[in-house]
C-alpha cells in the first residue's frame, strides 16, 4: 500500500487550485480530474476508502505528463509527481501494465531478450518503416519521423575507456538507451568534447536502462534490477563526476533512485553517494572554461527546457550558457521555454488528442523564434518536437551537438 | 436523483464529451478551497447561452437543482451542489470576444482566467484592475458571481466597479442582457450590479462586458520591514488618513512571512515581526518620487528598514510569493480556514492586536494576513480538520472575530462571499428588513429556488 508519508501528503493540499493553469494536460482538458489538484483529492479519497481503484482512476492517474510543474509551483509544497507515482505503483500492483509497456519493459530490464529484438528490429523495423503509409502516425508523430535502430549499440562500438594524453579530469559516462539504440551521434558529440578538453571518458560497457520509463510507469520491482546494478557500476571513488547527457537519465540517477530505493526499503547508500557526483553535462562543461577553442557557428539557436532536467534536477541556466558562449550563433528565448512540450514519454501515443494541443504550442513558440536550431538535453522532448515540426529548416539537436560541432569548427549542418 | 431520462436531455444539449456522471468526476467536483464537500449527481461543462439557457429549461421543467461553478478557487463553497443536482462548470467557455482598445472595454466569456485575461489587455496598453489573489486560476465569472476584491482594492475597487454589462441566463432559460457599453448608463434598475456578488443564485452569467483602465507606465515595490506588528497597523491607518494612495498596501505578520520565505526564497526579513508590502504606480517621475514619500514615511511610523524593489522581476516574484500566501501556510498545518472581515481602515491596528488576542484565549495558531488598505484582515487559521477538538476552538475563535468586527462597524465578509461559510452570521449584519427583502429579489427570479440551492439566504438564521 502507499507509503505513509505520501499518506499524510495528500492532507496538505488546501485545494488552492494554483496547479491548476499551468498544468498542461488542465489547460487541455479543462477539467478538474485532468489537474494536478483532481488527481490529489481522488488518491485522498481512496486513502479514505470512499473510492476504489477502478479502472477509471488509473486512467485519470495516467493521464499526466508527470512533467512536475505543480510539484514546483505548489506553494504548500506538496510533492505531486511523487504522490503520483507511488499512487501508480499501487495501480499497477492491482491491474497489471498494460500489453505493450509490459513487453517493452521487459526488454529494457531483461538482458536476453533484448539482442534478439534488436537484431530483427534492425532489419525488419529499419526496412519497413519506410514503407508505411505516408500519413499514418504513432500518437502525434508520422511513422517517417520515429527513430531508426543503429546498426550497433554504442556501447559495442566505443571502447570502454577513451585515454587522454595530457589528463585534466576523469569521468564516467551514462549514455542512456536512446544515446545507445537509436542516436550514436550524441554519444560521439560527448566524447569528442569531453576528449578535446583532456577528460578521460570511461564507459561502463554493462550499463543497463536507467529504468525510469518502466518505474514512472508504476512497475517498481522491474526496475530494482537495473537500478541497482547501474549504482555499483557507478558508483566509484575513481572519478570526479558521473556524466549524464539525457535529461531523464540524470533525473532517474539523481533524484529517483535514492527516493524509490527509500521507498522499497532497500539500502540508499550506494544511491546517495552517486547523486553526488551525477552532474548533466552542461553543468560539467561549464566548470572548464573552453570559450576560446570555440569557432563560429553562424545560426539562431533556441532552446527547450526538458521537464526531467529543469524541474526534475534545477538545471536551466547552464545549457543556455553554453550555447550562448558559441561565437556567431544567435541565442533567441522562446515563449514558455520550460512549458512541457507534450512528449510525456509513452503519453504522446497513449493521449494523442490531448499531446498534440500541447505541442501545437510548443512547435508556434520555436517557429516564432526563426531559429535554425532548436537545442534540447531530452530524447524524448527531440523526437516530440522533431515529430510535429511544421516549418523545414529547424533541426532539432542535443546541445553538445552544437558545441561539438563549434570545436571542430565544422560548418552548419546543411538542411 | 437524476432520472437517466433527464441525463439524456442533457447530454442532447452538451454531447457526450461535456457531460460527466462518473464516481472519480463527480468526487472531483465535491469541493472549492472551502473544507465542506458536497457531491454532485451530474457535471455539464456549457459552451454557449443558448446551451445554458436549454439546461435550465430542463432544470426548471423538472425542478433539477443547477450550481454555477468556474475554476473552484472559491473560499465559501459557493460553486458547490449543496442539495445535490447539477454543477453548471465554465471552464470549457473561455473565449475572450473582443478587447476595444478605443473604448476601452473587453466582452469575455465567465470561463476565462482572470490573469490570462489581465495579460492580454496589458498585451495593448491596458489595464483590468481587480485583482484577487486567486487571479491566477479564478474565472472571470466566478469573480463576477462573487464580486472579488483583492489586492487593489484600495486604489482601484473591486470587480463591481469595472462591471459594464452582462449576458445571464435566467432560471426559466431565459437570456437577458444588462447594462451596456458604455461608462455611463442610469436606464432601468443596475441589475449588473445586482448580479454581481449574488454568488450564483440569481442567474447564470454567460458574458460579460468590463471597463478597462490604460496600463500604468510604471510602478514600485516597496517592503516597509517593522518589529512590531502594532507600529505596521498604524502605519497603514495613518497612510490612509495623509491621502496617500498606494495601489496596494499588504500587511504580513511573522507567520506569513516565514510561510513566504520557505516557498519562494526571496530573502524576506525572517527576523521581523511585520512587513507591509506596498505597490505606487503611475507615471515614472511620479511613481519615484511617491515611492521616495511613502518610503520616508513608513520609516517615520517605525519602520526598522524600507526596501525598494530594484527591478521588475524582483516585484513580481514578491507579488507571485503574495499571491501564494493562502497555499504557503498550508506547510505548516494541514487545514487553513481563511477568516475575511473587514473594518473601517482607522481600526486596523486594534483589529490586529485584538484577533491575536482570540489566538492566544482559544489556543489556535493564526496567522494575520491583511489587505491592510482597505481594512481587509485575513486571519488564517491553521489547524488539522480532522482533530474534532481543535475545530472546536477554532470555530470559537471565528465566532470572536465576526464579534470583533461587527463592534467595530465592519463587515462579515470583505471578499470571500458567506456562501455557506459564514451564512450562520448573516443576521448580524443584515436587518430582517433586508434580508426580507432580499428573500423576495431572489423569489422574483428563481420562484422554484433550483438555482444555487443552500446558499446564504437559506442557511441564514
Amino acid at each position: 500500500m502507499i507509503a505513509q508519508n505520501l499518506k499524510e501528503e495528500v492532507y496538505n493540499c488546501i485545494k488552492c487550485g494554483i496547479c491548476l493553469t499551468p498544468c498542461p494536460v488542465y489547460k487541455q482538458r479543462l477539467m478538474e480530474v485532468a489537474s494536478p489538484r483532481g488527481k490529489v483529492q481522488l488518491i485522498r479519497n481512496i486513502i479514505e476508502g470512499k473510492l476504489d481503484l477502478s479502472a477509471n482512476f488509473m486512467d485519470i492517474l495516467f493521464t499526466c505528463l508527470l512533467c512536475e510543474t505543480c510539484t514546483v509551483n505548489c506553494p504548500s509544497g506538496l510533492q505531486v509527481d511523487n504522490l503520483m507515482k507511488g499512487m501508480r505503483a499501487e495501480v499497477i500492483e492491482k491491474f497489471g501494465l498494460p500489453g505493450k509497456k509490459k513487453f517493452l519493459f521487459e526488454l529494457l530490464t531483461g538482458q536476453r531478450l533484448l539482442p534478439f529484438y534488436l537484431f530483427w528490429g534492425r532489419i525488419l523495423r529499419n526496412s519497413l518503416l519506410p514503407l508505411l503509409p505516408g500519413k499514418g502516425r504513432v500518437g502525434t508523430i508520422p511513422y517517417q519521423r520515429l527513430p531508426r535502430l543503429s546498426r550497433q549499440t554504442f556501447l559495442e562500438k566505443v571502447p570502454e575507456v577513451i585515454s587522454v594524453p595530457q589528463r585534466r579530469g576523469r569521468v564516467l559516462y551514462f549514455t542512456g538507451c536512446a544515446t545507445n539504440y537509436l542516436d550514436e551521434g550524441i554519444g560521439e558529440a560527448t566524447i569528442e568534447t569531453l576528449v578535446r578538453l583532456g577528460i578521460e571518458v570511461v564507459i561502463p560497457r554493462k550499463q543497463m536502462c536507467c529504468g525510469l520509463p518502466v518505474f514512472l510507469a508504476g512497475a517498481k520491482k522491474m526496475a530494482l534490477n537495473n537500478i541497482q546494478r547501474n549504482i555499483a557500476l557507478f558508483n566509484r571513488q575513481d572519478v570526479e563526476a558521473v556524466i549524464v547527457e539525457c535529461a531523464t537519465c540524470g533525473s532517474a540517477l539523481k533524484k529517483e533512485y535514492p527516493h524509490l530505493l527509500r521507498e522499497m526499503g532497500e539500502n540508499t547508500e550506494g544511491a546517495e553517494a552517486l547523486r553526488e557526483k551525477v552532474v548533466d553535462v552542461s553543468q560539467y562543461l561549464l566548470r572548464l572554461d573552453f570559450k576560446e577553442l570555440l569557432r563560429p557557428l553562424p545560426g539562431r539557436v533556441t532552446y527547450h527546457d526538458p521537464c526531467h532536467l529543469a524541474r526534475s534536477q534545477g538545471v536551466k541556466d547552464e545549457p543556455r550558457d553554453l550555447l550562448k558562449q558559441i561565437p556567431a550563433l544567435e541565442f533567441a528565448e522562446m515563449a514558455g521555454a520550460d512549458v512541457c512540450c507534450g512528449g510525456g514519454g509513452s503519453f504522446q501515443w497513449e493521449h494523442p488528442d490531448i499531446a498534440e494541443g500541447i505541442t501545437a504550442k510548443k512547435i508556434e513558440s520555436i517557429e516564432k523564434t526563426e531559429a535554425n536550431f532548436v537545442a534540447t538535453g531530452c530524447p524524448g522532448c527531440r523526437l516530440q518536437i522533431f515529430g510535429n515540426l511544421k516549418k523545414d529548416g529547424i533541426k532539432v539537436m542535443h546541445p553538445i551537438q552544437l558545441i561539438a560541432r563549434s570545436l571542430k569548427n565544422l560548418p552548419p549542418p546543411s538542411f | 436523483m437524476l432520472s437517466k431520462d433527464i441525463l439524456k436531455e442533457f447530454e442532447a444539449i452538451v454531447g457526450k464529451d461535456r457531460i460527466r456522471t462518473s464516481k472519480e468526476d463527480l468526487l472531483s467536483y465535491a469541493y472549492d478551497a472551502y473544507v465542506e464537500e458536497y457531491i454532485p449527481e451530474a457535471v455539464l461543462f456549457p459552451k454557449s447561452a443558448p446551451e445554458v439557457s436549454q439546461i435550465m429549461k430542463v432544470a426548471s421543467k423538472n425542478r433539477i437543482f443547477v450550481t454555477p461553478r468556474g475554476a473552484g478557487s472559491g473560499l465559501a463553497a459557493c460553486g458547490l451542489a449543496k442539495q445535490g443536482g447539477v454543477v453548471l462548470c465554465f471552464t470549457m467557455m473561455n473565449r475572450i470576444l473582443e478587447i476595444s482598445k478605443p473604448n476601452r472595454y473587453a466582452i469575455v466569456e465567465p470561463g476565462v482566467v482572470v490573469s490570462e485575461f489581465q495579460q492580454e489587455v496589458e498585451k495593448i496598453g491596458l489595464f483590468y484592475p481587480p485583482d484577487p489573489g486567486s487571479a491566477a486560476v479564478a474565472t472571470m465569472g466566478g469573480t463576477v458571481a462573487m464580486n472579488a476584491g483583492g489586492m487593489r482594492g484600495i486604489k482601484y475597487g473591486v470587480t463591481r466597479d469595472y462591471l459594464l454589462g452582462l449576458e445571464a441566463v435566467l432560471p426559466s432559460g431565459e437570456i437577458i442582457q444588462t447594462g451596456s457599453l458604455t461608462t455611463k448608463d442610469v436606464t432601468g434598475y443596475d441589475l449588473t450590479r445586482l448580479l454581481c456578488g449574488s454568488e450564483g443564485t440569481l442567474a447564470v452569467v454567460t458574458r460579460i462586458t468590463v471597463r478597462l483602465l490604460p496600463k500604468p507606465k510604471a510602478k514600485r515595490t516597496l517592503q516597509a520591514i517593522y518589529n512590531s506588528i502594532d507600529q505596521a497597523g498604524n502605519t497603514v491607518a495613518k497612510i490612509v488618513e495623509e491621502g496617500i494612495i498606494p495601489a496596494t498596501l499588504e500587511l504580513m505578520d511573522k507567520t506569513i512571512i516565514k510561510a513566504l520565505e520557505d516557498y519562494a526564497h526571496l530573502g524576506l526579513p525572517l527576523d521581523a515581526e511585520a512587513v507591509l508590502v506596498l505597490e505606487v504606480d503611475g507615471d515614472p517621475e511620479a511613481v519615484e518620487k511617491q515611492a521616495g514619500l511613502v518610503a520616508d514615511f513608513c520609516r517615520g511610523q517605525g519602520a526598522r528598514d524600507v526596501h525598494l524593489s530594484q527591478s521588475e522581476k524582483e516585484s513580481e516574484q514578491l507579488w507571485m510569493a503574495r499571491r501564494a500566501a493562502f497555499g504557503a501556510v498550508a506547510r505548516m498545518r494541514p487545514t487553513c480556514m481563511i477568516e475575511d472581515a473587514t473594518v473601517p481602515v482607522s481600526f486596523l491596528a486594534q483589529a490586529i492586536k485584538e484577533v491575536l488576542a482570540i489566538a492566544q484565549r482559544n489556543q489556535v495558531q493564526i496567522a494575520v494576513l491583511a489587505h491592510a488598505g482597505d481594512g481587509n484582515l485575513h486571519p488564517l487559521i491553521l489547524c488539522d480538520l480532522r482533530d474534532k477538538e481543535e475545530m472546536k476552538r477554532v470555530e470559537k475563535a471565528m465566532d470572536e472575530i465576526v464579534d470583533l468586527a461587527m463592534s467595530m462597524g465592519g463587515v462579515l465578509s470583505g471578499e470571500h462571499g458567506i456562501g455557506i461559510a459564514k451564512a450562520k452570521y448573516l443576521s448580524r449584519q443584515l436587518s430582517p428588513q433586508a434580508l426580507a427583502l432580499m428573500r423576495t429579489i431572489k423569489k422574483t427570479l428563481d420562484p422554484q429556488g433550483i438555482l444555487n440551492p443552500g446558499s446564504f439566504l437559506e442557511c441564514a438564521q
